[in-house]
């Protein structure tokens, strides 16, 4: 399971999208059957990420997400990537080292955006400076109720 | 899980929860950057991740938690979230 992690993972930081199963297959030497069946292990095995609803497609493998959001995420002047939600935003950093990760967002209440960079886990801008997250349900509560919320 | 400008443009989205309302679902960004970059996460491109660092996150989580004074379930969840 570590090794299909880390090829999917990798393959997002690299590309922007995350790979289908049957792409995954050869990289690791597998059947595609198997290879399906890998990745649905490993998405049980990370929980925080999902597939699309009755299809065997990424949706959401966090902190990136295949299906785009609102948070987009730039770095060295490149938008290809999509963070899962705003406060997963927050964890890119970690997969650009020395790098500077731009986030920005249109706000849900007025459109006007919400920006951060951050570089190797560090707030390097924040506009507007008054920025701040938001949790609408609860971890526990939320189970249930749109994640994204 | 979003990020507005302010409090207040948060308290105007429409699909604001008033159960969230007095400051219980709010987190400032500098407490949000250390709740989402736990040691963990530093090691999510290392090629054993899921299986040596994924499952740290629970107790990273809730020990940032604690130090944040987020202890209510709203923020802690469940024992066994993630």
């Amino acid at each position: 399971m570590d090794q299909m992690f880390s090829r999917i993972m990798r393959a997002l930081v690299e590309t922007g999208r995350a790979p289908h199963y049957a792409e995954l297959a050869r990289a690791l030497g597998l059947a595609v059957p198997q290879s399906r069946q890998l990745l649905l292990d490993v998405m049980q095995a990370y929980p925080i990420g999902w597939l699309h609803p009755d299809t065997d497609y990424i949706a959401s493998f966090p902190p990136l997400n295949n299906l785009p959001t609102q948070y987009r995420v730039s770095v060295g002047g490149e938008q290809k990537w999509f963070a899962q939600c705003g406060f997963e935003a927050t964890s890119v950093t970690w997969l650009f080292p020395g790098a500077t990760v731009r986030v920005q967002a249109p706000c849900l209440d007025c459109g006007e955006p919400v920006v951060i960079e951050m570089r190797d886990g560090r707030l390097v801008t924040v506009d507007p400076p008054s920025v701040v997250g938001h949790l609408n349900w609860g971890f526990g509560p939320s189970r249930g109720k749109p994640p994204f919320l | 899980m979003n990020l507005f400008r302010s409090e207040e443009h948060a308290r105007r989205w429409p699909q604001f929860n008033a159960g969230s309302e007095t400051g219980l679902g709010f987190i400032r960004l500098e407490d949000l950057v250390a709740f989402f970059g736990t040691e963990s996460r530093r090691h999510m491109l290392d090629a054993d991740y899921l299986s040596a660092w994924y499952p740290k996150r629970a107790a990273e989580r809730r020990a940032v938690l604690e130090r944040l004074g987020k202890t209510t379930p709203f923020w802690m969840g469940t024992p066994g979230t993630p």
